[in-house]
């Protein structure tokens, strides 16, 4: 449409204005659309299919991987009880217990028993290799991506060398963002050797019902035992790692909440600037023949392509910054990933459009609301 | 009937306490293929008047018909409407939009009718020509004289060939030889082209050009031999 062309000629008019008005809108996207994919990624984190019928044991009172030690003879004794499907002893070994950036998780777990108690589909790669080779590992689909690892490669992280030898897909999202090794590689690549003891047992039940009941009667073995347990349904335990991350977020979120208000003042700010200088010209517009709803049109069609390019700008900033940089964060272990989900861009841009149209709409009532005459006769 | 049709028109405006009556139950009437001349002391609301005839504002009391239309019962849109169809505006000054071409501006009007892009080249291509600034089309206002940017206004004015020209002091900012070239042209679009024309002027060289003189003063008008004195 013309009136478009009109819009971006006028834009060019202040190209430094214009510049530092999209420049900031893309800022404030950029913090949103982070926040934002941060908090879809925790979502996903707690939305596993396999989370209701899987109990979590852990180390009671111990909420770090490098501090929760429980002996591998724990996992025969949970396993006789009744509605016990299976059990996985899983050494769980990463490079930073805090809030990290950049974690590495790494899930040792003895081979043979793997197939039987997680769910998961090799996508690329061979299984059997990963039987074979006691240096291999399987590679969850999102971490490959974010260390950009392909099946044949070698990588070493914290002193552990391994080599790849499949990627794996998952019905739970946490998963896909480890590294699976051989129990026993793990136990023996660490510096201190706790070979016999493991971070955590995964206890799949038939009935998710019956959660709580054989939560409780697994704490109820080893409650005199050196080594006391805590066990509670996965979407518990997840839940519970991450609280922490969630409360931040709900604090990062009302942040993002300021972002869009600043985009709407910086917005509206640079709207009514360039239309202050413009009273005349609209007046020579109106005189020309337009009517008052196209003088409204380029206002806020001005408004709302600053909105969108700023958008769209801070936007791709953010699907680069997430797709560069690898970040996942790590919340007492659970890797936690930025999600990019479609839903998130339609998002980002409606939040655009939405201030745009906002932070317009008064400049533009205001524009096409004026006397003809006395916009003619102002400087 | 005439082609302009003023009865009774008044317009007062209220400054506080402060009353300005620039028209004072004006009565006018000019025949299409008139070129009108309006004279006057400053601030005695000749502008006003113009405004009211090229509809860009609204008379307190009276009527006031152009072109068979009455233009007191329009609403705000239909006015627009008939202003894109009848009237070219020619300002004191050019009020071209700084951020278009001579062409660009010129285009301008013709945004509003249903014409296709090689229809309004056609158009634009001959209301430049017609003043002289075929050469110029590409350039920004800011890159051409005072007298040039005029007569792009004066393109922009006739590009959709509306019967009247309302110019309030057309020449007001320019150079005499400047003036003189639109001068010219407002002469050659009422001889050649039948154009009405209602020109504002306080230049007695300039108001040599018109076949009719009015002059306004303290809200009354009048016509003839001295109205020119
Ligand atoms: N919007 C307005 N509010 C108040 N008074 C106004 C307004 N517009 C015009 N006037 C007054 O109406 C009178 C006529 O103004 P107008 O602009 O029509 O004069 P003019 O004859 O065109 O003068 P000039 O030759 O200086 O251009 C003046 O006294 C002016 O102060
Ligand atoms: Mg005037």
């Amino acid at each position: 449409m013309k009136l478009l062309r009109l819009v971006v000629k006028n834009l060019r008019r202040r190209p430094m204005r214009t510049l530092l008005t999209v420049g900031g809108v893309a800022c404030a996207m950029l913090m949103l659309v982070l926040v934002q994919s941060l908090g879809a990624g925790l979502d996903a984190a707690l939305s596993g299919s396999e989370a209701a019928r899987t109990l979590i044991v852990y180390r009671l009172n111990r909420y770090c991987p490098q501090t929760s030690f429980l002996p591998e003879w724990y996992g025969p004794r949970i396993e006789q009880l009744a509605g016990v499907t299976s059990v996985l002893p899983v050494k769980v070994y990463l490079n930073n217990c805090r809030a990290s950036l950049d974690i590495v998780p790494f899930n040792g777990v003895p081979a043979e028993r793997l197939a039987g108690s997680r769910k998961f589909d090799v996508l690329d790669g061979d299984y059997g290799r990963f039987l074979a080779e006691r240096d291999a590992a399987l590679v969850g689909r999102s971490f490959a991506e974010r260390k950009n690892l392909a099946v044949g490669d070698q990588f070493r992280f914290g002193g552990i060398n391994v080599k790849v030898a499949g990627i794996f897909g998952s019905s739970e999202p946490v998963e896909e963002g480890t590294v699976v090794t051989h129990l026993e590689y793990l136990q023996r690549a660490v510096a201190v050797n706790r070979l016999g003891t493991v971070t955590q047992f995964e206890v799949k039940i038939d009935d998710p019902a019956r959660a709580k009941e054989i939560s409780a009667q697994i704490d109820d073995l080893f409650r005199t035992a050196p080594e006391p347990t805590d066990t509670r349904p996965r979407i518990l335990f997840l839940e519970h790692a991450t609280r922490d991350l969630r409360e931040i977020l709900r604090f990062a979120e009302l942040l993002g909440l300021a972002c869009v208000a600043v985009v709407l003042a910086l917005v509206a700010n640079t709207v009514a600037m360039s239309v202050q200088e413009r009273v005349r010209e609209f007046g020579v517009f109106r005189t020309l023949g337009f009517h008052a709803r196209h003088v409204a049109a380029l206002v806020i069609g001005e408004a709302l392509v600053l909105a969108l390019s700023g958008g769209a700008l801070g936007l791709g900033a953010a699907l680069a910054v997430i797709r560069f940089s690898s970040l996942t964060i790590g919340a007492e272990g659970v890797p936690v990933s930025f999600s990019t989900q479609p839903e998130l861009i339609v998002r980002g841009f409606a939040i655009a459009l939405a201030t745009g149209l906002i932070a317009g709409l008064a400049p533009a009532i205001r524009s096409s609301r004026s006397e003809i005459v006395a916009s003619l006769r102002s400087a | 009937m005439g082609f302009i049709e003023l009865r009774d028109v008044t317009k007062t405006y209220r400054k506080g306490e402060h009353v300005v009556t620039p028209l004072d139950r004006v009565s006018l009437d000019i025949e299409a293929g008139e070129f009108c001349v309006l004279l006057g002391p400053s601030g005695s609301g000749k502008t006003t008047l113009m405004n009211l005839v090229a509809a860009i504002d609204r008379a307190d009391s009276g009527e006031l018909r152009v072109g068979g239309t009455e233009l007191t019962k329009l609403s705000a849109s239909a006015l627009a409407d008939w202003r894109a169809r009848t009237v070219g505006y020619i300002f004191q000054q050019s009020n071209l939009v700084p951020v278009l071409t001579a062409y660009e501006n010129v285009e301008l009007p013709l945004w509003l009718q249903p014409l296709s892009r090689a229809e309004r080249h056609a158009r634009v291509s001959l209301a430049l020509a017609a003043v002289g600034l075929s050469d110029r089309a590409e350039h920004l206002p800011k890159q051409l004289s005072g007298g040039q940017e005029q007569r792009v206004a004066i393109a922009r004015a006739i590009v959709a060939d509306p019967p009247l020209l309302v110019a309030d002091e057309p020449t007001g900012n320019l150079d005499h030889d400047s003036a003189e070239g639109v001068l010219s042209l407002l002469e050659r679009l009422n001889r050649e082209r039948g154009k009405t024309i209602l020109m504002v002027t306080h230049d007695p060289r300039a108001a040599e050009r018109g076949t009719r003189h009015f002059r306004l003063d303290k809200g009354v008008l009048a016509e003839g031999a001295e109205a020119r004195r």
